[in-house]
This record gives structure tokens, C-alpha cells and sequence, in this order.
């Protein structure tokens, strides 16, 4: 499978990776997601509206570093074990803990189970958040890509 | 060069000039063109215009999770603040220009020096109400008129407002309460309005701005080209070379870069000089000649009846003075102001080209700074000279020719200005206009400013533009904008193939290209002239007419002092990338939607040239059948 | 090849059945259920609620069973195990099905109190299985008074299905606020708020003593502690779960308020391990999961060691508020109680030795999943009290240099 790798001393805290996340999930029906398409999103993205929300977070670490927080998708998720609406699944074959948005309940177990503290509720309260590695992009990850300093990659594990 | 392995994996950017794409593509120096790619990410938070950085507490930026910045500023305040504040600036660049053009004026008139055109000092001072005992008199009394307004405290209204602008117009401004004080006076107060927890009132912020616009547009703008036709000659239509062509080998060749072309007055006659020509020829060469970068080679361009001998055309816009210097025959850099590059020092250093400024305001790191100065002019001119020899001598030889000499062409039509132009039309403005009425020219484009690479190198400016012509609407051009349309070969009279079939029979009858080059961005000052006389002569106020504007690649904060005067004009305004304000939706309406209702004028912003186009012509569509034509 | 059967197909059983499936892709596995269909018992009430269909609160794909080749025997009740001949019996013709492995995953049924008419009136309900759901129907479409027992999450997920659909709903609730065991005052008066919005009556620190029938001895009336009598239709009894230990009673496996199991899930019969609420290890779906997959995998050969479940942990979302709780809030002696409290979020830390003990959420609890994790495994948080409500994985990070996952830097 394959996962995005973080190198935490590299990260300089710009949240272009959040800023990408918002940008390829503004409007998730597929569609291409080259840099310049994910920079005209990001010019109209609305960034007081509390429902445009990032999959990852970029914390301070307390000592001058930041620490980003990105969904890992888990050998074994804590997240979908503890689904009981079937809307999270690991996908033996791909690696990811995918969601499905119809399937949810919003129960948010997966909130309360992951001890990372990746998933995120929506400010409606009827669905959760969490990476979906863009799979609706065929250029993978957006906030991969948008790091500037190259501080995520995606790797084969 | 210690980058240039490191540039040589890069790519560039693309560029409206195929030609010039492949040879800085080629070439063995770094150019803004390959730092595209590495500066291809670019911060959400600063596009949107809701970082702020005006205090310790700060960087703030703007998100879902913290709408508000530590001290409770919101969205729409940061983004107008900074918006404001860069308009300002801006506005400060011309400002300074006008004031420089104004001295150099008046030093002219009381060291009774050459002036080129005396017809243009009469319609200046006419149009001032300004009366003088002789010429030179006249000089110093015009130019003490433009200073006095010009250093007028910001409480004070300009006096001469209302005789340069369209009284319609100074009319609506009274009632928004946008009626500038003096020039100097705004850009302070305004920038004082943008400090750290000063106003934080968009709304006014936004109204600041387009005083601001009002007080560039008629001073830095219109009035510096009234200014410098006196000193500098009055723009003659002709054809000239345009593109890397123009350089000469054989020659001592001054880059010149900025936009004070009355800074070079002096130098420009000096260099013809038959002592200092034996310089150039004691050093081998042939003499001196001036080539023309940025907007201050523009205006030579424009003025070019005047400076055939010394000048031997205009290479290109901002964005390829790095390759220009990187053909080997550039000896020496003159710059005064801005659009020098700070990339071109690592060029110069590599290829040993002396750089010299003119200007402290824009002192480059590695230049030597010779301040213009009226009173040792000649003293320094010969040392200037002296150094540029010098340069020649050292470097000719030792560092390589990359010369590109097929690139350009050799017949744009230059020397358009709102005189010119008229006198084209046998002296009035009935011949365009009836052409307008006709519908063969659907109606007029005003396609200015800068010239950028982030998104590739003037290729929506050229875009937009075939997208114009080909619907048979005229474009007029000034900045930097012309810089590239002009290399592409849009204002040579076969560019009339490329027009909608009415404005193709037009510009085949008059013998004129489909693109009119009025010039540097200065000259937007002029295109506005074009617009107020032909409003005048319809009657009708400035929003009425089927004009439109594009800063298709607007760069920088004059730019956007430009675009403020824009609106305040009450003119439709095309920019390709966003100013930095979508972060705060109510700047972003205010901007896009709301402007109409308050001068007439809007932003509309859009980064495809063909939809671009689609919306400009319908704005002209729907002008022409508000006048029934 | 061996033969693995399953009784039940909650979250326990129908996670052990995929669980044996993939490590076991060429051996027998059957499901025996009394439902007919497999459903997220923590769904019901997006069915009662008719926000969903039935399909809609499968937790599986359609296809479960047919993809994973695993055999259903649905609406069957286990009648008897013969742990010595290691055969199933089950239906009333006495089918039988012989097993090498057996999972009991029976769950819990919920409780009725010795309240008088209660256990024998036809309109008292439970509000476990779809069955109950389909029934609460039924008798919603013939009366819209509700009398709930209990204000736990079963009796609010049960009164929120039916406040939606404008039932006239009133809870009886023996302690003196809502979910008590979840909530403390505040958060209570939160929650008792949005639901009396929405048209939900509480009855606090009171309970039925009495009922009153009409000639089908159908509750018509409850009587109170204190004499008060509530008219209704029918009755939801939410007080309550037991573990359903009577067909392992039958069957000789050891089991006294619920199925003894060992760190494998192993009872005390051979070949025969338990998972889920039947238990009695913990009552929420997570474990139950969890249960499923660790007894699946012994039976499998697989050897796992199935740590005691953290049981006090949940979350809750009504009507768009939703509620985080882990860890005992109730225990507060000797402890520090730190509080934060905005107008839309209110927040709870219960620190004891310099760790955390429990921790209460109100509002948004995006990202809170850390807090479980903190308080389940007592790790030290004495030098971040200051930021007991702000803490992120940010302030344990490390990272699996091999793999890329993170690991908890303590």
C-alpha cells in the first residue's frame, strides 16, 4: 500500500498541505487536480465558511517545529473497527480505510477511536472527515503535492 | 555561474513568444522563467489576501477555525487593509515619477535647455490655465502648478482635478467624497490607515483606494506624458524594430530599464556627442546605443521620431530583460526605477555589465548609484559614460555572444499617443467613432499593464488579445502589455489577418495593425485621454462608452493604483489573477458587483482568455445598445 | 477443513465471520440468527426514525454472505448446544449443525424491571433488534403517547426516532438527569434541552411503580413513585441491558451474569469462545468488534490475547449535538476537575496522579480520539495540564520510521 510519509523537520508550518486538502475537496465530484486547477479553487475557497474543512492539521510542536497530523491509514485501523455503519472499511487491496459518506451514522465511535485523533466531524453533524487520499484526483494527493518544502511524499510500504 | 546546473534541470514557463520561449529555455543563466516552477506552490492564505503581518502578534491568517485575526480583525478588514495599503504604494511609484518629470521640467525651463515640443507646453499650460512670460518661464510655471498640487496637504483638495479630469466624472466623484488632496498627502495618510490597529473599516478602506486611483490616474498617469511630450518630443506614428533585433554588436549598448524617461534627457543627447562617440570609438566600438526594456524603452519607443540615431529600438518588456542582457552586447544597465529586476544582477555579475542607477528609490544591490542631479548633470553623465566604456572594454571578448537575432520584427507601428492618433484621423475623432457606430470596430480594448511568468509569460495578455480582434474589437495597448504583444508581431500591419473580417477591412484600409501601441504604462494616461475626448465629443459620461479594460497580467502595486483610477472612472477592468482579495467577500463584491453602482466601473476577474473575452465583449454589447448603436 | 459456526449477527458475530473468512478462505463457516437480517443495532433509530430503510442500516454489503461463501441460517433461535457431540440445535423440527469451532455472539436483551403489568403487557417494548423497531412501528402507527423507561442512549436514540416523527414522548429517568451515566449536570442540561425542544418531556429521579391496563392488559396509564399517572400507547423499556446467557446455561457453559470467557474468549467448553455483549466484557460496539475479531482469530489458530476492553467510552450525537465522554467522570475524589466552557462548547478534564481519568466533550470533538487513548492506557499528562483541552497527537508525536504510522512518544 501506500502511505504519505512525513518528514516533521521539514515541515515549516505554511499550511499549504491544509489549504490543498480544503482545495481538492471543495467540490469532490472527480475531476482533474493539477497545481493550477487546485489554485483557481483555491482563490474562490471560502475560508470563514466552517463547512470547507482539511483532512490533515498542522500543529505546533511547543518548540518551534510543527508536527502534521495526516490520516495514516492504519494496518489496523482503530477508526473502522469501531464503525458500526460499515461506512469505514479498510480496503485489503489498496491499503486505505476508505469512507463512504452514505453508509455513515454519524455516531463519530471513529472520532472517539482514533488515538491519533484524525477524524473530524462536520459542522452539520451528519457526516465525519477524514483523508480519502484524493482518490478522486489523478495526480494523488493534493497536499502532497502543494508542500513546498517536500515535507510529505507518498511512499510504497 | 554556480546555478546553472541547477537551473538547466529546470523547465520554464511558457511564454506568448514561442521564440523567445526556446531561447531562455537555452540559456545558461537563471531567469524569472525558470524560477516558475520553483515557486510553483503558493501560499492559500496570501492569494486570498487574509495573512497579516502589521504586528508581533502575527503572522494571522484567516481559516474556518479562527475567522478572526488576535486583535478581532476580520476577514474583509485584513484584506482591505492590505489591499489599500498596497494601492497606496503604488499610487506613491507614479507619484514619484510625476513629481520627478515635474523637476526635471522645471530645471529645463531655468536652465533654458532643449525642449521638442513647444506645442505641447502651450496645450499643457492652456489646459492648466498657467500663462508665462517666455517658454522657459512657461516650464517653470507649469511644472511650480504640478509640485504645488502635487506637495498639497492630504486636507486639501488638488486644484487641478477638475481641469484635467472629465467634469461627469469629477461630478460622481464629489458625491462618493473621493476628490483627492494633495498627491503625497493620500499615499501618506492612507498608509498611515493601514497600520497596525488603525482603521479597520473596509468600506472606507475601499473608497481610499479609488482616491487614490483619481490622484495616480490624472497625475502619474496623464499628467507625466503631458509633462515629458515638452522635453522629450510629442509621439509620432512610424514603424521601428521591435525584439532582441535590435541590438547591435557593434555597438556600446545601454540597457536602459525603468520608467522617469526624462531622467535620461540629459545622457540620451550626450551620447551623439562627437567627443563622446570618439570614446566609443577609441574603445572599438562604433558608438553608443540605447536599447529599450521595460516601460522606459517603451516611451523612448514612442518618442522614437525623435531618437533615431541613438536608439535602436525596444527589446522587450520586464519579464525578458534578464535574456536581453544575456545575448553579450548589453555593456551596462541604466535603470531609474522599477520593473529592473532584481534577477538581472546575477546576470550582470556573470557577464560583467556595469549597472548603474539613476534613482535611489531603486538602487539595485550590485549597481552603482549616481543619482540624477540637474545641476552636475554633465559631470556625471561624462562619468557614467566613462564607466560604461570601461565595462565594454573589459567584457567584450572575454564573455560570450548569445546573440538572438531573428527574434521580433522590424515593422511595429509605434508612436500612437492620444495626439497622434487624432492627427491619424485628420484631426478629430469622428472618423473612429463613426467606425464604432458603423459596428466594424465592435468597440475599444484598453489591454495594459505588466507583463508576469507565474502563469506563463504574457500568454493571456496575448490570448485575450487575439480573442478581442478576431470579435473585431480594437485593442489598444500600454505598459508591458505592449512590450509583448508588440515582439509577437500583434502591431505589425499583417497582425490584421488575425481580425474579426469588419476590424481585418478597417485596419487593411488605414494601414494599421489591429493593436495600437500607445506605449509605456504611463500612457494609460493617454488611452484615458482617448476615452474623455470621445465621451466628450458623444456627450455621454465615461461608463456610457463600449470600452473596456484588461490588466490581463497585472504584477504589481502600481498596477493596481492603475486599476483603482480604473474604477474610479467607471470602466469595466479585466484582471486575470485576483488582487489578493478573495478572502473577504464583501471586498470581492464590492470590487466585482457593487463598484457599478458606485462609479460605474468593475472588476472582473477571470484567467482564460477566451472566457475573458466573452465577457468583456458582452459588457461592449451591451454598451453599444445602451447608445442604440 | 473445519467447521465453524456463529450464533448471532451483531457487530460481534458478523466480525468474526469475516475475520474467519480471511484467514480461513476454504473452511465451513455458518451464521445462525434470530434476525432475519443483519442491522447495526446502534442504527435502529435511523430506521424508527424513518431516515432509513432497513437495507439502509446493514452495516455490511449486501452480499455479504454470498462473497465471503459464508452460510446465513436466519430467524432461528439456538435452542441447545450438545458441547460433547459439538452439534447446534436449533428450530423447533430440531435441525442441528455439527461444529469443530463455536462462537456464541448472543448479545444482550434488554431488561424489564419487576414493575407491575410490565413484563406481560403487549405494548412494552424493548429497543434492541430490528424486531423491536418493527414493532415500536406498529404501534406508533396506532398511538403517539410514548412512555420511555430509562434516558440512557437507547431511550434517547429511541425517543429522538420519535420525536422526529412528532411522537408525543415522555422519559422517566431514575437519576436525577439525563444519561447519567455519561454526562454530568451541565452536559445533561444540554442535552434534556434540545430534546424538550423537539418536544421530548422528562421525568427526572423518578421511576414506574405501578401501571394501569386495559382488558388486552395493555398499559394504558403509568403510575409513578409519587402517584403522578402518565397516559400512553405503548412503552420503551431503555433501562437497561443483561447479557443473554440462557442457551450457554442450557448447554452446561459457564456463565453466571454472562458468558465466562478467558483472555483467548475461550468459555469453559472446548472449541466453543464467546464475543460481544454476551460477555458481559463491555457494551459498546467497538469491543463487540473487537471481541469478534480476537475469538475469530483463536478459533483460527491464530493465538491472540484479548486485553480487558476499556469499557467507558462513548459518544453521542442528537439533533446535531454531539457529546464525547471517556473515562469515569463520576470518580472525582482525590482529583483535579478542570472545566471550559464557551457558548458552544463545553469541556471536562478529571486528572488523578497526573493522569487523565475522564474527560466529557459538549460541542465540537473533531480530533478528540487522543483522550481515550490517553486515559485507557494512564498515560502522564502532568506537564500539559495547561492545555488538557487543546492536546493533539502533536504532543506524543512519533513516527514509525519503517512504515510511516505514527507511535504514541511518551
Amino acid at each position: 500500500m501506500k502511505r504519505i510519509f512525513i518528514d516533521p523537520a521539514k515541515c515549516d508550518g505554511c499550511k499549504s498541505c491544509t489549504l490543498a486538502c480544503m482545495a481538492s475537496h471543495q467540490d469532490m465530484t472527480p475531476r482533474r487536480g493539477t497545481l493550477e486547477e487546485l489554485r483557481q479553487v483555491l482563490y474562490t475557497l471560502d475560508l470563514t465558511d466552517p463547512t470547507v474543512q482539511s483532512r490533515n492539521r498542522i500543529v505546533s510542536d511547543g518548540k518551534g517545529g510543527y508536527s502534521p497530523l495526516f490520516c495514516r491509514h492504519c494496518d489496523v485501523p482503530d477508526c473502522a473497527g469501531a464503525c458500526m455503519s460499515g461506512a469505514l472499511q479498510k480496503n485489503l487491496e489498496t491499503g486505505l480505510v476508505e469512507y463512504s459518506a452514505d453508509k455513515c451514522a454519524a455516531c463519530y465511535m471513529c472520532v472517539m477511536s482514533c488515538r491519533y485523533g484524525v477524524p473530524a466531524v462536520t459542522p452539520d453533524r451528519e457526516r465525519m472527515i477524514k483523508c480519502d487520499f484524493c482518490q478522486h484526483l489523478e495526480e494523488g494527493p493534493a497536499c502532497v503535492r502543494s508542500c513546498p518544502k517536500k515535507a510529505i511524499e507518498v511512499r510504497e510500504v | 555561474m554556480n546555478s546553472c546546473t541547477d537551473c538547466l534541470s529546470r523547465g520554464t514557463c511558457p511564454s506568448a513568444d514561442k521564440p523567445m520561449e526556446e531561447y531562455i529555455r537555452r540559456l545558461p543563466l537563471e531567469t524569472a522563467h525558470h524560477r516558475v516552477e520553483g515557486q510553483s506552490t503558493k501560499c492559500g492564505f496570501g492569494l486570498q489576501g487574509v495573512c497579516c503581518r502589521l504586528c508581533a502578534n502575527g503572522p494571522c491568517r484567516v481559516t474556518p477555525d479562527a475567522p478572526r485575526g488576535i486583535c478581532g480583525a476580520s476577514a474583509d478588514t485584513i484584506v482591505a487593509r492590505n489591499f489599500l495599503r498596497a494601492v497606496a504604494a503604488g499610487s506613491g511609484c507614479y507619484i514619484h515619477v510625476v513629481e520627478n518629470t515635474a523637476r526635471q521640467l522645471k530645471n529645463t525651463g531655468l536652465h533654458r535647455d532643449k525642449l521638442r515640443s513647444e506645442k505641447a507646453l502651450n496645450h499643457l499650460a492652456e489646459l492648466l490655465g498657467v500663462a508665462g512670460e517666455d517658454k522657459y518661464d512657461l516650464c517653470v510655471k507649469v511644472a511650480d502648478k504640478v509640485l504645488s498640487d502635487l506637495y498639497r496637504p492630504e486636507y486639501e483638495g488638488m486644484e487641478l482635478v477638475e481641469k484635467l479630469a472629465y467634469a461627469p466624472r469629477v461630478k460622481r466623484w464629489r458625491e462618493l467624497g473621493i476628490l483627492p488632496g494633495g498627491a503625497k498627502g493620500e499615499v501618506f495618510n492612507n498608509i498611515v490607515k493601514t497600520s497596525t490597529n488603525l482603521s479597520s473599516d473596509p468600506v472606507e478602506m475601499l473608497l481610499s483606494c479609488l482616491r487614490l486611483g483619481v490622484s495616480t490616474g490624472l497625475y502619474g498617469l496623464q499628467l507625466t506624458n503631458l509633462l515629458n511630450d515638452v522635453v522629450l518630443g510629442d509621439p509620432v506614428i512610424r514603424s521601428a524594430p521591435v525584439g532582441m533585433n535590435v541590438i547591435d554588436p557593434d555597438y556600446i549598448n545601454i540597457l536602459i530599464t525603468g520608467h522617469q524617461h526624462s531622467l535620461f534627457t540629459y545622457i540620451q543627447d550626450r551620447l551623439l556627442d562627437a567627443d563622446v562617440v570618439e570614446k566609443a570609438k577609441a574603445a572599438g566600438a562604433k558608438g553608443f546605443k540605447l536599447v529599450g526594456c521595460t516601460c522606459v524603452g517603451q516611451d523612448l519607443q514612442l518618442r522614437g521620431e525623435h531618437y533615431t540615431e541613438i536608439f535602436d529600438g525596444h527589446a522587450g518588456n520586464n519579464y525578458i530583460s534578464e535574456a536581453v542582457l544575456s545575448c553579450g552586447a548589453i555593456d551596462a544597465v541604466l535603470s531609474e526605477f522599477n520593473c529592473t529586476l532584481p534577477g538581472i544582477e546575477t546576470v550582470c555579475e556573470e557577464l560583467k555589465i556595469k549597472q548603474i542607477c539613476l534613482d535611489v528609490v531603486a538602487k539595485k544591490a550590485n549597481a552603482e548609484l549616481i543619482p540624477f542631479n540637474y545641476e552636475t548633470r554633465q559631470a556625471d553623465g561624462d562619468r557614467i559614460i566613462d564607466e560604461i566604456v570601461a565595462a565594454y572594454t573589459a567584457r567584450r571578448g572575454s564573455v560570450p555572444m548569445n546573440l538572438f537575432k531573428d527574434h521580433g520584427n522590424r515593422n511595429t507601428l509605434t508612436g500612437v499617443s492620444e495626439g497622434s492618433l487624432k492627427d491619424f484621423l485628420g484631426g478629430s475623432w469622428k472618423p473612429l467613432i463613426d467606425l464604432i457606430v458603423s459596428g466594424k470596430i465592435k468597440g475599444l480594448a484598453g489591454v495594459v499593464g505588466c507583463s508576469s511568468v507565474a502563469y506563463g509569460h504574457d500568454t493571456l495578455t496575448a490570448a485575450l488579445t487575439k480573442e478581442l480582434i478576431a470579435r473585431d474589437i480594437l485593442v489598444l495597448t500600454a505598459g508591458c502589455s505592449s512590450g509583448g504583444l508588440e515582439n509577437i508581431g500583434l502591431m505589425t500591419p499583417e497582425a490584421a489577418e488575425l481580425a474579426g473580417p469588419n476590424l481585418r477591412a478597417v485596419c487593411k484600409e488605414l494601414g494599421i495593425p489591429p493593436v495600437l501601441n500607445f506605449g509605456p504604462c504611463l500612457a494609460i494616461g493617454r488611452l484615458e485621454i482617448v476615452a474623455t475626448e470621445i465621451a466628450g465629443e458623444l456627450g455621454v459620461d465615461l461608463p456610457a462608452l463600449p470600452l473596456v479594460l484588461s490588466a490581463a497580467q497585472w504584477l504589481e502595486e502600481q498596477a493596481l493604483a492603475d486599476g483603482a483610477f480604473a474604477l474610479a472612472l467607471g470602466l469595466p477592468l479585466h484582471l486575470g489573477v485576483p488582487p489578493f482579495i478573495t478572502g473577504s467577500k464583501l471586498v470581492t463584491r464590492i470590487l466585482t458587483e457593487d463598484m457599478v453602482s458606485l462609479t460605474g466601473g468593475r472588476v472582473i476577474i477571470d484567467p482564460d482568455g477566451k472566457s475573458a473575452a466573452d465577457k468583456l465583449e458582452a459588457i461592449i454589447q451591451e454598451k453599444r445598445k445602451a447608445l442604440n448603436i | 477443513m473445519e467447521r465453524f459456526v456463529i450464533i448471532g449477527a451483531g457487530a460481534a458475530g458478523i466480525t468474526a465471520a469475516q475475520t474467519l473468512r480471511d484467514f480461513r478462505p476454504e473452511d465451513v463457516i455458518t451464521v445462525i440468527s434470530t434476525d432475519e437480517r443483519v442491522h447495526s443495532r446502534c442504527m435502529l433509530h435511523k430506521y424508527l426514525g424513518h431516515e432509513r430503510d432497513i437495507p439502509g442500516i446493514n452495516f455490511v454489503a449486501p452480499d455479504f454472505f454470498e462473497k465471503n461463501n459464508i452460510y446465513h441460517i436466519p430467524c432461528q433461535t439456538v435452542t441447545k448446544i450438545d458441547t460433547q457431540a459439538k452439534t447446534v440445535y436449533y428450530g423447533g423440527e430440531g435441525y442441528s449443525v455439527p461444529y469443530d469451532k463455536l462462537l456464541l455472539a448472543t448479545g444482550s436483551a434488554y431488561f424489564v424491571p419487576p414493575i407491575p403489568h410490565f413484563r406481560e403487557a403487549p405494548n412494552v417494548f424493548g429497543f434492541r433488534d430490528l424486531s423491536d423497531a418493527l414493532k415500536i412501528d406498529d404501534a406508533f402507527a396506532r398511538g403517539k403517547r410514548v412512555f420511555i423507561v430509562g434516558s440512557g442512549l437507547v431511550g434517547l436514540d429511541a425517543a429522538s426516532a420519535l420525536c422526529r416523527r412528532g411522537g408525543a414522548v415522555t422519559i422517566a429517568e431514575m437519576a436525577p438527569r439525563v444519561m447519567p451515566l455519561q454526562t454530568d449536570d451541565y452536559a445533561a442540561g444540554v442535552y434534556q434541552r434540545v430534546f424538550e425542544d423537539h418536544g421530548c418531556r422528562f421525568l427526572l429521579g423518578i421511576g414506574a411503580s405501578d401501571a394501569a391496563v386495559d382488558g388486552e392488559g395493555n398499559i394504558t396509564e403509568v403510575i409513578l413513585s409519587d402517584g403522578q399517572r402518565v397516559p400512553c400507547d405503548f412503552i420503551i423499556m431503555a433501562a437497561g441491558v443483561r447479557p443473554r446467557i440462557q442457551l450457554a446455561l442450557d448447554s452446561g457453559i459457564k456463565a453466571e451474569r454472562a458468558i465466562e470467557v478467558d483472555d483467548h474468549l475461550r468459555t469453559s467448553a472446548p472449541g466453543v469462545y464467546a464475543a460481544g455483549d454476551c460477555t458481559g466484557l463491555s457494551g459498546v460496539w467497538p469491543d463487540a468488534m473487537a471481541q469478534g475479531k480476537a475469538a475469530a482469530e483463536n478459533m483460527a489458530g491464530v493465538d491472540t490475547v484479548y486485553e480487558k476492553p476499556y469499557p467507558f467510552k462513548n459518544t453521542s450525537n442528537f439533533f446535531g449535538v454531539t457529546m464525547l465522554s471517556v473515562g469515569r467522570l463520576d470518580l472525582t475524589e482525590g482529583a483535579e476537575v478542570l472545566v471550559h466552557r464557551t457558548a458552544r462548547e463545553y469541556k471536562k478534564a478529571v486528572i488523578k496522579d497526573g493522569r487523565l481519568t475522564g474527560y466529557l466533550s459538549l460541542g465540537d470533538i473533531s480530533n478528540h480520539g487522543l483522550y481515550l487513548h490517553l486515559i485507557k492506557n494512564g498515560i502522564d499528562i502532568s506537564g500539559k495540564k495547561d492545555r488538557i483541552f487543546r492536546l493533539t497527537f502533536g504532543d506524543f508525536y512519533g513516527i514509525n520510521e519503517k512504515n510511516g504510522e505514527y507511535v504514541y512518544t511518551v
